[in-house]
C-alpha cells in the first residue's frame, strides 16, 4: 500500500494504481479527456499533466503508476500552462458548433476551456475540415469535426462489446474515427460510445436534437428492461422523459448499458400511456378517474371472491407491490389461484456475456419470492382450464409496463376475456384491451419511475429505488388498487417527523432561522 | 408629499392665468395655421412616426441569402428569455451543413417584455429586435408570433439577411 502526497494531502492508495485514480480517490480535480476508468490507458489526449517532485518534467497522470512517498501535483502553474497549451493543440481544428452540437451543457472542451484555457487564439490557419454527419450505423451520427481523438470510442469496442466496428484512419490532422469497410457500428451496446465520447463527435439517432441538456433533470433509478438490473439515470422534464444512462454500480452494470434498455423511457411517456380509467359494461365504455374505477370494480369482487376469482401477475412491478396484492388475495379474497404470466419462457436463461439477459422481466425472483411467501402453487393450465369450463369468473390482471417485451399480449387479451368480468391493471394504451367486450376494467398503473420500491434482479441482489416524478396522476400503484379493490380506503400518509415550529412558539411567528431554511435556493446546472 | 399652498392676496386673481394660457393656444393656433407642415402632431394612422434604428420593437428573424432561416434552434433565446416566452423545436436538416434547424419558432409576445436578451444570447444573429412597433391583435392567437410572421412577414420584403453565411464561413475556414 504506498503512500502518495496529492496536493498537499496524504493518500494511501492500492499497489499498481496509477495516479489519476489516486486523484479521483482523493477527490482532486485534474483534467482528461481520453482516460475512462472502465477502458484500458491510452494516454493520447495530454491533459492529465501533473508534476512529479524530482522530475523536472510535467507528466501524464493516466500512465504513471503511484510509488512509495511520490509528492505530485497538478495546480501549479506549469501545470496548468501545459494543460493550457495542450487544450490549444485539441481546439486547432475543433469547429465552432456549439449552437448544433447536442453535447453542449455536458461537453468536456467546454468544461475545460472554462477551467484551464480562456486563451487568445494564435493560430493563422484555416481549419481542416472533415466529414459532418456521417451515419454510422442504426443507432449513432459522427461528426468526425468535433472529434479530438481521445479514441475512448474505438477501444469501447475493442476491450468491452469486442465487436471491432471503429478504428482510426489517416495521418495527422486529416485523421478521423470511423467504421472499417462494409462494416457498420451495429451492436447491442453502441449508444454506450455515445456516452463516453467527452465532445459531441458521436451523437445518439434517438435523443439527436430533441432537448437541450439543459433543460433537463435527472434521477437514479433501477432499469426494468430485463432481469440485470442496470443502475440507470433518468432524463426527464415537465415534457416528458427523453433519454437513459448508466451509473456505475460494479457488482450489476460495472460503466455500460445496453441500447434496448435506454428504451425504457418511451413506455412511461404520457403519449403511450393510459391516463383514466375505462369502464366497460352492457352499455359501453365509460371513462372513471382511477381510484373510482378500483371501488366500482370492487362491487363485483366482494360477490366472487373465492375460487371463482383469480389474479394474474406480471413480474414487472415491484416486490412491495407484489406482496400488497397476493397477500390481499389470500387474506381478504381467500383465492390462492393467484397466477404468473410468463411472457418468454425458452429465452429466460440466456445472457450474452456482457449484460443482457434473456428475461425481459426486472423482478422475476421477486415475484417468485412473494408467491413461495403465501404458498402459491397454481400454474398457467390451471387458469386455461378454470377459464374454460367457466369455474373462474372474474380475472384481476397486472398486465405489463413493457408491453414491447410481451409478444404474447394479443394471445393472453383473448383468453383472459374469455371470463366473465375481467379487471385488467395496466399502465399503457392498448388496442386489444380497449376492444374488449363484456364486464371490462381498464385501471391505469404507475410505471417504475412513479413508484419506490424494490427489483430482485437475477442474481439475488435486492435494489432498492425512489420516485422520479408524477406522469399520470391518477393513475394506481398495485398497493393502492389493491386497496381499493379489497373495498378499503386510501390514506395519505402523514408526516411523523419532527414538526418544523419550535413548541413553545407562536404558531404564526417565523423566526429569521426558519426563514432561511426556506429560503429559495437558485442553482444553475453543474456547469 | 408636502402640500404647497399659496394664500396670498395676489393668488386670488385667476383672469391673467386663463388668458395667459389662452395666449399659448391662440399662439400655436396661428403658427401651426401659417406654417402646416411644421405642425407637431401626426394624422395617425396615415402618418407613422419613424423611431430610431435603435429601438427595440417586434422581433425579427434573419435569413441566409438563399432565403432559409439563419437560427440553428440551439435555444439560447430561449434559456436566456427571462419571460420564457419563446419556444423553440428543433429538427435534422437534409443539408449536412445546415445540420439543425427550427421547424417552429413561437414568440408569445404577450409574454414578451422586450429586452432583448434574446438578441444578446443568439450566437449567430438570427433573432434581432426590429423597428417595427405596432402590434395590434383581435384575439390572443394574434399574438403568438410563428416562423412565418417572425422572418416573413410583408413588412419585412422577403426577409432581412444576415451578414455571415454558412458557406461564406465554411469557406474561410471558421
Amino acid at each position: 500500500m504506498p503512500k502518495c502526497t496529492i496536493n498537499g494531502k496524504e493518500v494511501e492508495v492500492k499497489e499498481g494504481t496509477s495516479i489519476i485514480e489516486a486523484m479521483q480517490q482523493s477527490g482532486d480535480r485534474i483534467a482528461h479527456y481520453c482516460w475512462h476508468p472502465g477502458l484500458s490507458v491510452a494516454g493520447v489526449c495530454r491533459l492529465c499533466m501533473v508534476e512529479i517532485e524530482g522530475n523536472p518534467r510535467v507528466q501524464i497522470a493516466c500512465n504513471t503508476m503511484v510509488t512509495e512517498g511520490m509528492k505530485i501535483n497538478n495546480t501549479s502553474e506549469k501545470v496548468r500552462d501545459a494543460v493550457k497549451w495542450g487544450l490549444d493543440f485539441h481546439l486547432i481544428n475543433h469547429p465552432l458548433d456549439c449552437p448544433i452540437c447536442d453535447q453542449a451543457g455536458e461537453c468536456g472542451l467546454q468544461d475545460q476551456y472554462m477551467e484551464y484555457g480562456k486563451y487568445d487564439p494564435e493560430m493563422a490557419e484555416a481549419k481542416v475540415k472533415k466529414h459532418k454527419v456521417v451515419d454510422l450505423g442504426p443507432t449513432v451520427v459522427l461528426d468526425s469535426e468535433r472529434c479530438i481523438l481521445c479514441s475512448r470510442c474505438v477501444r469501447f469496442t475493442e476491450e468491452v462489446s469486442k465487436t471491432n466496428e471503429l478504428g482510426i484512419f489517416n495521418r495527422g490532422d486529416r485523421s478521423e474515427i470511423g467504421t472499417h469497410e462494409g462494416v457498420e457500428l451495429n451492436n447491442k451496446y453502441s449508444l454506450n460510445t455515445v456516452d463516453i465520447c467527452p465532445v459531441g463527435a458521436l451523437t445518439s439517432k434517438d435523443f439527436r436534437f430533441r432537448q437541450r441538456v439543459w433543460y433537463l433533470k435527472d434521477a437514479e433509478t433501477v432499469c426494468n428492461g430485463c432481469s440485470n438490473g442496470c443502475n440507470v439515470k433518468v432524463y426527464f422534464n415537465k415534457e416528458g422523459f427523453f433519454r437513459v444512462k448508466p451509473v456505475y454500480n460494479e457488482k450489476v452494470n460495472g460503466y455500460w448499458m445496453c441500447d434496448e434498455g435506454r428504451d425504457i423511457y418511451k413506455f412511461v411517456n404520457k403519449e403511450t400511456r393510459l391516463l383514466k380509467a375505462q369502464v366497460r359494461n352492457a352499455s359501453g365504455w365509460t371513462e372513471m378517474a382511477g381510484g373510482a374505477a378500483a371501488k366500482n370494480a370492487h362491487e363485483v369482487l366482494k360477490n366472487t371472491s373465492g375460487d371463482s376469482l383469480a389474479l394474474v401477475l406480471t413480474a414487472q412491478y415491484t416486490v412491495e407491490e407484489f406482496d400488497a396484492i397476493v397477500s390481499t388475495f389470500v387474506n381478504e379474497f381467500k383465492t390462492k389461484k393467484v397466477f404468473f404470466w410468463i411472457n418468454n419462457k425458452e429465452t429466460f436463461d440466456s445472457f450474452d456475456g456482457l449484460l443482457l439477459r434473456g428475461d425481459k422481466n426486472p423482478n422475476t425472483k421477486g415475484l417468485l419470492k412473494v408467491l413461495e411467501k403465501h404458498g402459491i402453487t397454481a400454474t398457467w393450465a390451471d387458469l386455461t382450464q378454470g377459464l374454460g369450463n367457466g369455474s373462474i369468473k372474474t380475472v384481476v390482471v397486472a398486465g405489463p409496463e413493457n408491453q414491447a417485451v410481451f409478444p404474447d399480449l394479443q394471445e393472453r387479451v383473448k383468453e383472459l376475456s374469455k371470463a366473465q368480468n375481467l379487471i385488467w391493471l395496466q399502465a399503457g394504451k392498448d388496442d386489444a384491451l380497449m376492444s374488449l367486450t363484456g364486464n371490462v376494467w381498464l385501471i391505469p398503473t404507475k410505471t417504475f419511475v412513479e413508484k419506490d420500491g424494490t427489483f430482485i434482479n437475477h442474481a439475488g441482489l435486492e435494489q432498492k429505488f425512489k420516485k422520479v416524478t408524477t406522469i399520470v396522476s391518477e393513475a394506481l400503484t398495485l398497493t393502492e388498487a389493491a386497496l381499493l379493490l379489497a373495498g378499503k380506503n386510501l390514506t395519505i400518509p402523514t408526516a411523523t417527523a419532527q414538526p418544523f415550529m419550535p413548541m413553545n412558539q407562536r404558531e404564526d411567528q417565523v423566526t429569521l432561522e426558519a426563514r432561511k431554511k426556506n429560503e429559495f435556493v437558485f442553482r444553475r446546472g453543474s456547469l | 408629499m408636502s402640500v404647497m399652498q399659496n394664500n396670498s392676496e395676489k393668488a386670488k386673481w385667476y383672469l391673467p392665468g386663463v388668458l395667459g394660457g389662452l395666449g399659448i393656444t391662440m399662439k400655436h393656433l396661428l403658427v401651426n395655421l401659417l406654417n402646416r407642415k411644421k405642425m407637431m402632431t401626426l394624422n395617425y394612422p396615415e402618418e407613422k412616426y419613424e423611431y430610431s434604428p435603435r429601438f427595440k420593437g417586434n422581433h425579427v428573424l434573419t435569413v441566409k441569402k438563399d432565403g432559409s432561416l439563419r437560427c440553428t434552434a440551439c435555444m439560447l433565446c430561449a434559456t436566456n428569455c427571462p419571460a420564457e416566452c419563446i419556444k423553440i423545436v428543433a429538427a435534422e436538416h437534409n443539408d449536412p451543413h445546415v445540420e439543425k434547424f427550427p421547424i417552429s419558432y413561437e414568440i408569445d409576445i404577450l409574454r414578451c417584455v422586450f429586452c432583448g436578451y434574446c438578441e444578446e444570447a443568439c450566437p449567430v444573429d438570427a433573432i434581432r429586435l426590429g423597428p417595427e412597433w405596432q402590434t395590434p391583435g383581435v384575439n390572443g392567437a394574434n399574438f403568438i408570433y410563428d416562423i412565418n410572421h417572425l422572418a416573413y412577414r410583408p413588412n419585412l420584403k422577403g426577409g432581412i439577411q444576415t451578414h455571415v453565411d454558412d458557406e461564406e464561413r465554411l469557406k474561410s475556414g471558421i
